[in-house]
């Protein structure tokens, strides 16, 4: 009998919603009540620095070429080791979509995102964070990776002694 | 005129041309790093493999070393050529630094493009990378030698192409080094080509160094104003600042390089003395304002001496734009001279040689390249117009003889000095070019010209727009400045671009100026109005040869970011507008002033003759203007 | 004839009551809904406005006042001002015939607990609720907008095709009762309900007043995922509210005619009648929020098809068999 099997599934839902009534519910009272995020969860992001204590950042631009919201904006420059640092780095809060993309993309691991997820301002201005607000000192995730070790152009150690190296070749040498 | 197939696509082509050259022509794309059309093959990289499948030659060949014969069949896509060109790449990665976050030349790396293109991601050799020490080259050249992929194109370019000697190959092996004997800034006036040249980030541009990313690049089709032979350029900017310039290949013109002096030119766009802000007598005030207080003087002006009495200076490096403008300005104001030069000498020789510059005669520096025999009368290209001594020394490379008259000059190539144009056998020669500048007396050429009707004429003018300004001087009949001026009735002048020396403005009681440099005249000035320069603007520059080209705005007008401030950062300032971004190109300014005393709104500079260059496309290869 | 004063004013308290005490109901079946919604979905629901939330529904009402008043361009200005209101009153007016407790003795007068008790009761409430298609109709029509006017004609088609089926099913409630007023059947089932005599009459009543109400599975007129929000899109503030109260209005007048109908009105064991009439509304309201939380929404040749095609010619059947019944039994 289809009416029968018809009012048979009707009730069952009834029931199923019936018994739901009585359960507890998981809404967690956001402000009072707070879940500790996991330690990959994205939100607030920070520049971090090299176990070494130098700035991991090298302003390579790939971070806000990844945003696809424009939020982020730098200048690079060189310091007088050569090395090359953001003279100043700029992340929008409040255009951020905490998407995880300039993460991603950053090939120094420097930008890297944290759990802080409470970052709400009355002025909107005061989400503009620069480089001062950003940079913490620390290597955040990654603690023994230092690019400039590995770039193979020297900066953080002689040409040529950095791993994986020969030493500097004599051009003026005849030998094979 | 062979035959051959290339993916299926049936391809003729002239003799003597390369697989990879005859796969371009139908725009099947090759990877290649050696291979450069200014430069030829050198069969270094080994990355243009494709395999011929049938015809004369078989198997896996190099695209750019193989000639095209008929009856070849050519596939790049076939698995073994792929295979063959992903391990080419792989093995040149096997000694590049991976330090593409840090490299200039990261975004707009040939060896990046293939690497991806080619499907090399993971490192799987294990052994230890070659190193290099660097050098230094110079304050505009930087020098990274472990990012080498031993292509020789710079010194092949150096060497062959510009004839620099203090530059070259060292060394042997996989210890290859591409540079100088020793520390010392490059010599050669073309080393800027080395930046553009290389394919990957060993040499960069150290004015530009760190400064911005290709994907940032604000840039835009151009014309070098360094001098009057209008070589074409892809200036790069960012945050309002002029970062750098790069050559924009155009045959007829520069070819694909373009001269030092042309490349590192940045300087007077981002000077921080720029004037930006319009003045009423060294006040700031707001550009209604000037023009309101301009329009005043000039009526002031012309109540107090009678009409007359001013004087509307262009200049030969002023866009065709605001030139075309000025003769209307003049009628307005009821000018007594329109001026297009200040020095009556350099009125006279220009004029002159322009006159003498038909369309037959004028010859491109492709013209020089292709001469037979060249002369070159009582000047020195390689000082007034780097890249026609490069265009020189490339007739030099293909057998043209090479005459000097004049001492003291140096060439990039081989040359016999004789006494005077007579002792050249120009009647012999095919396709003979004669150079000369504005500077020396051109009058002694008429004779000799009118002799030898094949005989071509190259002319080193000093400023970008010299040719158009003569024309439209011989067309409006201006006079010099200088002539004008010493008939004493000129009482105000208004300078558009204008370089007037001071003696010529001591006595005007009313000068105005419109200028995006800090001129004299700018200095003097009652009412000053900013101009853009011609990376900010949408302009047209006429050549040597009577050329127009178009030259697109590449950044807005404004302070660099750079030098906004105090602060480390950019303000925290929301404005439409950028700070001192002001300057309008100089012709909408004219048409201001136009519109101020006649109520006449010129929307278009370009009328009458001029119509055709209304629709000039910058990345064409110019029009010329003789018979328009 | 000649009123008392008392009468009169008895009639005053008793319709100023009915309408604090109805309007206050639906503002709190509003927030009983969203609570009972939030607790069948495993959410706590609305509990920040007051203790447990219970100011909710005056929060609510300070919002849709703040509210823009907002109008389409292109809107019948009139039309669209009166659409609201054509929805709410008719919801409100059918209290008027509900008997929601016994006669009180009150100062030596017998005191009916009902406005009014109308010989023909049972047809005004039939009429009153047709007079509420228009509320939808003019609203979707008046707001220039074709979601509005596809929610409209909806509804049109789905509350005419339900008034029929729920008319006839009244039809042997008034055979049994043998009379139109409310009272009457309300007397008629104090000893048996007539829900025992007419369990398929009561389902019929039932889906046609769920139907009525453009209740989920029966909310096509305002189905959001098609129509944004049906014949009501284009309203806002409290035109909307008075859209969302009368809805609610009639959940409960309809509650209230289906307890009077087949359960006996105020009759009940144990509490007074009051009470009795309240918690059976109450618990029709609570039936319809619980299926509100359980069904999906029909498809419309569903809803239609059941209608014509099935509940129709199943009330009629009813009707022939009660009265071949009642004949029987003389």
């Amino acid at each position: 009998m289809k009416i029968v099997s018809d009012m048979t599934a009707l009730l069952t839902g009834m029931w199923i919603t019936w018994q739901h009534i009585f359960r507890r519910p998981v809404t967690i009272q956001y402000p009072e009540e707070k879940r500790t995020p996991y330690p990959r969860y994205r939100a607030r992001i920070v520049l971090t620095r090299d176990p070494d204590g130098g700035e991991r950042c090298v302003a390579c631009q790939l971070c806000s070429a990844a945003c696809p919201v424009d939020c982020i904006s730098m200048q690079s420059a060189e310091a007088a080791d050569g090395r090359r640092y953001a003279a100043w780095f700029r992340i929008n809060f409040s255009r951020c979509i905490f998407c995880g993309l300039c993460a991603e993309a950053c090939p120094t691991l420097a930008i890297q995102m944290t759990p802080d997820f409470e970052i709400c301002k009355r002025d909107i201005m005061e989400l503009l964070y620069e480089k001062e607000d950003l940079l913490i000192d620390g290597c955040g995730k990654s603690h023994d990776y230092n690019f400039y070790r590995h770039a193979g152009i020297g900066v953080t150690q002689p040409r040529g002694a950095g791993p994986k190296e020969k030493p500097p070749v004599d051009v003026r040498g005849l030998l094979p | 005129m062979p035959k051959l197939i290339i993916d299926s696509i049936s391809v003729e082509v002239a003799d003597g041309t390369t697989v990879l050259e005859a796969a371009q022509s139908v725009d099947i794309p090759i990877p290649h790093f050696c291979w450069h059309p200014a430069l030829g093959k050198a069969g270094a990289c080994r990355v243009c493999a494709v395999k011929l499948v049938d015809g004369p030659v078989k198997g896996i060949q190099m695209s750019c070393m193989l000639p095209a014969q008929d009856g070849m069949v050519v596939s790049t896509t076939d698995p073994e050529a792929v295979a063959m060109r992903r391990h080419v790449i792989e093995w040149l990665m096997i000694n590049h630094p991976h330090d593409c976050p840090v490299c200039d030349a990261g975004g707009e790396c040939q060896l990046q493009e293939f690497t991806i293109a080619g499907g090399h991601g993971i490192r799987r050799y294990t052994g230890s990378k070659r190193t290099h020490v660097n050098q230094d080259l110079g304050p505009f050249i930087a020098h990274e030698m472990n990012r080498c992929i031993q292509c020789y194109r710079c010194v092949r370019f150096y060497q062959e192409y510009a004839g620099g000697t203090d530059f070259g190959v060292m060394g042997s092996a996989g210890k290859v080094y591409f540079g100088r004997f020793q520390d010392g800034q490059l010599e050669s006036p073309f080393s800027g080509n080395l930046v553009d040249l290389c394919p990957t980030g060993v040499f960069t541009d150290k004015t530009a160094r760190f400064r911005a990313r290709y994907w940032d690049y604000e840039m835009a089709p151009s014309v070098c104003q360094g001098c009057s032979l209008g070589c074409n350029t892809t200036p790069v900017a960012r945050y309002r600042e002029l970062l750098k310039t790069t050559a924009r290949q155009n045959k007829a013109v520069n070819g694909w390089f373009i001269c030092d002096r042309g490349r590192f030119a940045n300087n007077e766009v981002n000077d921080p003395q720029r004037p930006r802000t319009p003045l009423v007598d060294n006040r700031e005030s707001s550009r209604d304002e000037a023009l309101d207080a301009l329009l005043l003087r000039i009526a002031q002006i012309e109540e107090q001496y009678g009409t007359g009495s001013i004087a509307i200076v262009g200049s030969p490096r002023l866009a065709l734009e605001g030139a075309l403008l000025l003769p209307l300005l003049a009628q307005c104001c009821s000018a007594g001279a329109l001026c297009y030069f200040t020095s009556q000498e350099e009125s006279d020789t220009t004029l002159f040689l322009t006159g003498l510059l038909s369309a037959e005669r004028s010859a491109s520096q492709q013209d020089v390249r292709k001469s037979d025999c060249i002369v070159i009368c009582g000047c020195d290209p390689l000082q007034e117009a780097p890249m026609l001594a490069l265009a020189v020394r490339q007739a030099w490379r293909n057998g043209g003889v090479v005459y000097v008259i004049g001492d003291g000059i140096d060439l990039p190539c081989t040359f016999t000095t004789v006494a005077s144009l007579d002792a050249v056998p120009l009647a012999d020669a095919k396709q003979p070019v004669l150079i000369c500048s504005a500077a020396n007396r051109p009058d002694l050429l008429a004779a000799t010209l009118k002799q030898q009707t094949h005989l071509k004429l190259a002319v080193l003018f000093p400023e970008a727009n010299s040719f158009g300004a003569a024309q439209l001087a011989m067309a409006q009949g201006a006079i010099s400045l200088e002539r004008a001026v010493a008939s004493g009735t000129i009482k105000g002048i208004i300078s558009v671009e204008a370089d007037i020396p001071p003696q010529l403005l001591a006595g005007i009681p009313f000068v105005a100026a419109l200028d995006w440099r800090l001129t004299e005249a700018v200095r003097t000035a009652q009412v000053f109005l900013p101009t853009t320069a011609w990376v900010e603007m949408d302009g047209t520059a006429i050549n040597h040869e009577g050329r127009a080209q178009r030259f697109k705005k590449v950044m807005h007008p404004g302070l660099p970011l750079r030098g906004l401030g105090p602060a480390v950062h950019p303000p925290h300032i929301h404005r439409s507008t950028p700070p001192g971004g002001d300057p309008q190109p100089a012709w909408q300014i004219v048409a201001l002033i136009i519109a101020g005393l006649s109520g006449e709104r010129i929307a278009e500079p370009f009328s009458e003759r001029w119509k055709r260059l209304r629709e000039l496309e910058a990345e064409s290869e110019g029009v010329m203007t003789h018979d328009l | 004839m000649i009123y008392d004063p008392l009468d009169i004013a008895l009639m005053l308290a008793k319709i100023a009551l009915v309408f604090f005490v109805i309007l206050t109901l639906a503002a709190y079946l509003v927030f009983a809904e969203r609570k009972v919604l939030a607790w069948i979905q495993d959410r706590k629901g609305p509990n920040r406005v007051g203790p447990f939330g219970l100011l909710q529904p005056l929060a609510d009402l300070i919002k849709l006042l703040t509210k823009e008043d907002f109008r389409p361009i292109g809107a019948d200005k009139w039309l669209f001002y009166l659409a609201p209101a054509m929805a709410a009153i008719p919801a409100i007016m059918i209290f008027a015939v509900i008997p929601f407790g016994a006669p009180l003795r009150l100062f030596g007068h017998t005191v009916q607990l009902q406005v009014a008790d109308l010989h023909v009761g049972l047809l005004l409430f039939v009429a009153l609720s047709s007079l509420a298609v228009y509320g939808v109709a003019l609203g979707g029509w008046a707001s220039n907008s074709k979601y509005a006017l596809l929610g409209s004609i909806r509804g049109l088609a789905q509350l005419l095709s339900y008034e029929l089926s729920m008319g006839l099913s009244l039809v042997p409630v008034v055979m049994l009762a043998r009379s139109f007023r409310l009272s009457d059947i309300v007397a008629a089932q104090a000893g048996c309900w007539f829900i025992v005599y007419q369990p398929l009459a009561f389902m019929i009543f039932l889906i046609s007043i769920a139907a009525e109400c453009k209740r989920i599975p029966f909310d096509l007129p305002e189905a959001e995922g098609e129509l944004v929000a049906g014949f009501h899109t284009e309203y806002s503030g409290m035109r909307f509210g008075l859209f969302f109260v009368g809805e609610y209005l009639n959940i409960i007048a309809l509650g209230g005619l289906a307890a009077t109908f087949f359960l006996g009105g105020w009759h009940g064991p144990l509490l007074p009648p009051v009470v009795c009439f309240s918690v059976k509304v109450l618990a029709f309201a609570f039936l319809f929020i619980w299926i509100r939380g359980t069904l999906p929404r029909l498809r419309y040749d569903q809803l239609m098809h059941f209608g014509w095609k099935i509940l129709t010619p199943l009330a009629l059947l009813n009707i022939l068999v009660t009265a071949w019944w009642l004949v029987l039994r003389g």
